[in-house]
C-alpha cells in the first residue's frame, strides 16, 4: 500500500467516525451552515461535523496548516473529495471567503492580511459578501464607479454595490473600488476588504423570480476603510479580481455540488409520472431523446473535469480547456432543470406547492437562471474562450 | 485517460509519418484515380512498417502494447488528414472480431497476418443501417453462407471476409470467408468520401471456418463497440481539424476591413462549437480508456462517444463550409473533402440517432 492509499484509508477511517448519519444526504437549502457571527445550526449533528471538520482545517482542506487550513496537496486534497463524495458528506461550510477571497489573498495578500482574515474564515467566524458588480457596470466591470478617496490613512468609500449575495447578514465584504479616476479603465481600480458593520453601509435585499431574496444592494456612504484594508497595489486591484473571477467560474461549472443538491433522477421522475412502454420504455420518444442528450452530455461534462484534472497533473493541459466549464456546466444545469419542469407538467408550474420537494426543484429553476449571468455571462464566456482560447483576434 | 510518453511517441511518429505520405492531396489523387482503388498500397506498407496495425494488441499476443488509447490517438492523426486504409476495416475491426470471437487456434493462425498488415480483412455485418444481431438474414447451412450485406468497408479490396450470420438454431456466428470464393458477389461502390465500400451477397457460397461458441455474442458485441470508439477517435480528429482550419481563415480573411474574425457572431458559434468539441473529446478518452480498462458498460461509452462526435463532425463541416464562404463551396478547398467523410462515419455502424436510442436504452430512458 502506498502513502496515497494509507491517506484514503485515514480519511476514509476518520469520515466514518466524525460525519453524522444525518449528514450524509443531499444538502438542502435550509440545512446549509453558512460562516459569519450570524451563523446558525439546523441540529446538532450538523453543528458536531462542522466543528469536527473545521478542527482539523478540512474546511479549506489545501489551505497551508499555519492559516488554519488543511494543509493538503492536490492529490490528497482530491482523495479527500473523493471519499466525502463516496459517503455524499455534505460540506461542512458555505462561505465565498472560503471559496473566492481565500484564494485570493494567499497569492495577493500581505503577510498580515493573511494572517488575520485566512483563520477566521476556516473557523468560519466571519461571513463574507463580494462587492464587484454595480447598477452601471454588470459585463462590463471595469467601468466602475464606487469611489475611494484617500484621506491620510484612510479610504472614505461612496457608491453602491449589486448582487452582493446576503449582503444583509455578512460580516466583511471584498470590492473593487475606483482609485484613480483619470486613468484608463482597469488601471484605476484598486481591491478593499470592508467591515459591514462600518459606519455608513446599508443594505436592501432584492426580490428575485425565484421567490427569494440572496442578493442585495449595498450602499456606502461616506465609509472609512483602513488602508491596511487594500489588498495589492494601489490601482492593481484589476489583477486581484481576475485571480478571484478564476475561482469563482471554477465554483460556478460545479455549482450543483455546493448549493442545493436535489437529486432530481430525471429518468426516475420520468417514469413515474409519464407513460411507459411495454418495454419499459419513456412513451414520448422525443422527451426520451432530450434526456439521453442530456444524460450524455452531463456524462461527458465530468470526463471533460476528469481529464483537466490529469492533464494539469501531467503537464499537458490545453490552457483553452478550463475556460469552456462555466458556459457548459451551467447551460447543462439549465437544460436539466427545463427537463424537468417539463416532466413535472401542470404540477411544477406553483411555486408555492405542498410538497417541499417539489417546491425546491421549481424554485431551483428559477434560481438557477441566474446561473449563466452571475460570475460573468455566458456571451462573456464565449468571448474569453474565442479570444483567449481559440486566438481569435479582439 | 490521457496519453502516457510512449503513446505520445507514437502518435507524434505517426503524424510525421502521415504528414509525409499521406497528407488530404493523397485522399484526393485516390479519390480521382480510374481504377479507384481502396488506399495507396505503399501508405498501407509504410504503416505496417511502423507498425500502426500492431499498435493496440498487447505484447503477448504479437502486438506493440499501446493499447486502445494508442490506436486511438493514431485514428485522432488519421482523422485529421482523412488518409485512406484499411487501418479500421482490418487492423481494428477484422482484428477485434477475431480475437473476441475466434478459438485460440484461430486467433494463432489469423491474427498474425493482420497484426503485420501481410493479410487484410473486413467484417460484413450490416444489413440495414447497423448491426442488430435479432434482424440478421444470413443464414449457415453445413459449410455454406447465403444472404446480402450492405456498407462493408474495404469489401472489394479485402482478402477475406468475416461475415456475421445465424446458424439452423439461431446462434450468432461468424463465417471467415475469402472474397474472390465462389458465391460471393461484390459490388464495390465509391461513397462521396472517396473510399471504397461494398454491397456484397452470398448465394451458397463456401465458407473456410466458423467463428462460433458461446463467446461470438457478446465478443462480437465488444468488437463492434471497440470500432465505433476507434472510428469515434477518427472523426474527433476530423472536427478538431476543422474548427483549427476555419479559426485560421477567420484569423486571416478580410472583409469590411476588418478580419473577419473580430466578428462576435462569429466568435461565439465557434466558441460554441469549441465546448461541443471537447466534450466530444472527453467522451472519446473516456471511451478509449474504457476498452483498456475493460469497463463493463463498454456500450455505453462508445454510443456516447459516436453520438457526440457525429453530431459535432456533422455540424463544425457545416459551420466551416459556411464561414469559408464561396470558398467552402468548391472543391478545390479541402473543407468539403471533411464535409463529405462527415456523413460517411456518421452513417458507419450506426449513426448518432441509433446511438442516442441505444444509450437511452441502457441507461433506462
Amino acid at each position: 500500500m502506498d502513502e496515497r492509499d494509507l491517506f484514503r484509508q485515514e480519511v476514509r477511517e476518520w469520515l466514518e467516525t466524525h460525519c453524522p448519519v444525518s449528514q450524509r444526504q443531499p444538502i438542502v437549502r435550509e440545512e446549509q451552515i453558512w460562516a459569519g457571527s450570524q451563523a446558525t445550526f439546523p441540529s446538532a449533528d450538523a453543528q458536531a461535523w462542522f466543528e469536527a471538520m473545521r478542527d482539523r482545517g478540512w474546511t479549506a482542506p489545501s489551505w497551508p496548516a499555519e492559516y488554519g487550513g488543511g494543509g493538503l496537496d492536490p492529490d490528497q486534497a482530491r482523495i479527500l473529495e473523493q471519499e466525502m463524495a463516496r459517503l455524499r458528506c455534505r460540506p461542512p461550510l458555505y462561505d465565498m471567503g472560503l471559496w473566492m477571497l481565500g484564494p485570493a489573498l494567499l497569492a495577493y495578500g500581505s503577510p498580515e492580511q493573511k494572517a488575520t482574515h485566512l483563520p477566521r474564515i476556516v473557523r468560519g467566524e466571519v461571513r463574507w459578501a463580494q462587492g464587484y458588480s454595480e447598477p452601471g457596470a454588470g459585463s462590463d466591470l471595469a467601468s466602475l464607479s464606487t469611489r475611494a478617496l484617500d484621506a491620510g490613512d484612510h479610504f472614505v468609500v461612496s457608491g453602491t454595490k449589486i448582487w452582493t449575495t446576503r449582503a444583509d447578514v455578512a460580516d466583511w465584504i471584498f470590492c473593487l473600488v475606483r482609485t484613480d479616476a483619470d486613468a484608463p479603465k482597469r488601471e484605476g481600480i484598486s481591491f478593499l476588504l470592508i467591515d459591514m458593520h462600518s459606519q455608513g453601509v446599508s443594505t436592501r435585499p432584492i426580490a428575485l423570480i425565484s421567490g427569494e431574496s440572496e442578493f442585495c444592494q449595498t450602499f456606502f456612504d461616506e465609509v472609512k476603510v483602513p488602508k491596511a484594508n487594500l489588498v495589492g497595489e494601489l490601482n492593481e486591484g484589476w489583477a486581484v479580481a481576475k485571480e478571484l473571477l478564476k475561482h469563482e467560474r471554477k465554483l460556478m461549472a460545479t455549482m450543483e455540488s455546493i448549493t442545493e443538491k436535489v437529486d432530481v433522477g430525471l429518468v426516475e421522475l420520468a417514469k413515474s409520472r409519464l407513460a411507459v412502454t411495454d418495454q419499459g420504455r419513456l412513451a414520448n420518444a422525443d422527451l426520451r431523446a432530450r434526456l439521453a442528450e442530456h444524460l450524455m452530455q452531463a456524462d461527458a461534462l465530468s470526463d471533460l473535469n476528469e481529464l483537466i484534472y490529469r492533464g494539469m497533473k501531467a503537464g499537458q493541459l490545453n490552457p483553452a480547456l478550463p475556460l469552456t466549464l462555466k458556459y457548459i456546466g451551467t447551460h447543462e444545469q439549465q437544460r436539466k432543470d427545463e427537463l424537468m419542469l417539463e416532466i413535472l407538467g401542470a404540477d411544477g408550474l406553483s411555486m408555492m406547492s405542498d410538497t417541499p420537494e417539489l417546491d425546491r426543484m421549481v424554485r431551483n429553476w428559477a434560481y438557477n437562471k441566474a446561473h449563466t449571468i452571475a460570475g460573468g455571462t455566458s456571451e462573456i464566456q464565449l468571448n474569453i474562450i474565442a479570444r483567449r482560447g481559440l486566438g481569435l483576434p479582439e | 485517460m490521457i496519453l502516457n510518453e510512449e503513446q505520445l511517441l507514437l502518435r507524434n511518429t505517426v503524424a510525421d509519418f502521415l504528414n509525409k505520405e499521406a497528407p488530404i492531396e493523397a485522399l484526393r489523387m485516390l479519390r480521382d484515380k480510374a481504377d479507384a482503388p481502396a488506399w495507396e498500397p505503399e501508405l498501407w506498407r509504410g504503416l505496417c512498417e511502423l507498425g500502426a496495425p500492431a499498435a493496440a494488441q498487447p505484447e503477448e499476443q504479437g502486438g506493440l502494447g499501446f493499447g486502445a488509447m494508442g490506436m486511438g490517438a493514431i485514428m485522432i492523426e488519421v482523422g485529421r488528414r482523412l488518409s485512406a486504409s484499411p487501418l479500421l476495416s482490418s487492423a481494428i475491426f477484422a482484428q477485434a472480431v477475431i480475437r473476441e470471437c475466434g478459438s485460440a487456434q484461430q486467433i494463432g493462425q489469423l491474427l498474425p497476418d493482420l497484426l503485420s498488415g501481410d493479410a487484410v480483412a473486413t467484417v460484413a455485418c450490416q444489413e440495414g443501417t447497423h448491426f442488430e444481431a435479432e434482424t440478421i438474414r444470413c443464414f449457415r447451412e453445413n459449410n455454406q453462407l447465403t444472404g446480402c450485406k450492405n456498407l462493408v468497408i474495404d469489401a472489394a479490396s479485402a482478402d477475406y471476409l468475416l461475415v456475421t450470420a445465424l446458424d439452423r438454431q439461431g446462434h450468432l456466428c461468424i463465417g471467415r470467408i475469402a472474397s474472390d470464393a465462389p458465391g460471393v458477389a461484390i459490388t464495390p461502390r465509391q461513397l462521396m468520401d472517396g473510399r471504397q465500400y461494398g454491397s456484397v451477397s452470398f448465394t451458397n457460397a463456401t465458407v473456410e471456418e466458423w467463428l462460433e461458441g458461446e463467446q461470438v455474442v457478446s465478443g462480437f458485441a465488444r468488437a463492434l463497440d471497440e470500432t465505433t470508439v476507434m472510428l469515434s477517435a477518427e472523426m474527433l480528429g476530423g472536427s478538431r481539424e476543422l474548427l483549427e482550419r476555419t479559426v485560421a481563415y477567420l484569423q486571416e480573411r478580410e472583409q469590411f476591413d476588418v478580419k473577419i474574425g473580430t466578428f462576435q457572431a462569429l466568435q461565439h458559434r465557434l466558441a460554441q462549437a469549441y465546448c461541443q468539441l471537447e466534450l466530444a473529446a472527453a467522451s472519446v478518452y473516456a471511451a478509449m480508456n474504457a476498452l483498456d480498462s475493460a469497463a463493463d458498460n463498454l456500450a455505453q461509452y462508445a454510443s456516447r462517444a459516436k453520438t457526440l462526435t457525429g453530431d459535432i463532425y456533422q455540424h463544425l463541416s457545416n459551420e466551416a463550409v459556411q464561414m469559408h464562404g464561396g470558398m467552402g463551396v468548391t472543391d478545390e478547398m479541402d473543407i468539403g473533402l471533411f464535409l463529405k467523410r462527415s456523413r460517411v462515419c456518421n452513417q458507419l455502424l450506426g449513426d448518432s440517432a441509433y446511438h442516442k436510442d441505444r444509450f437511452a436504452t441502457l441507461r433506462g430512458c
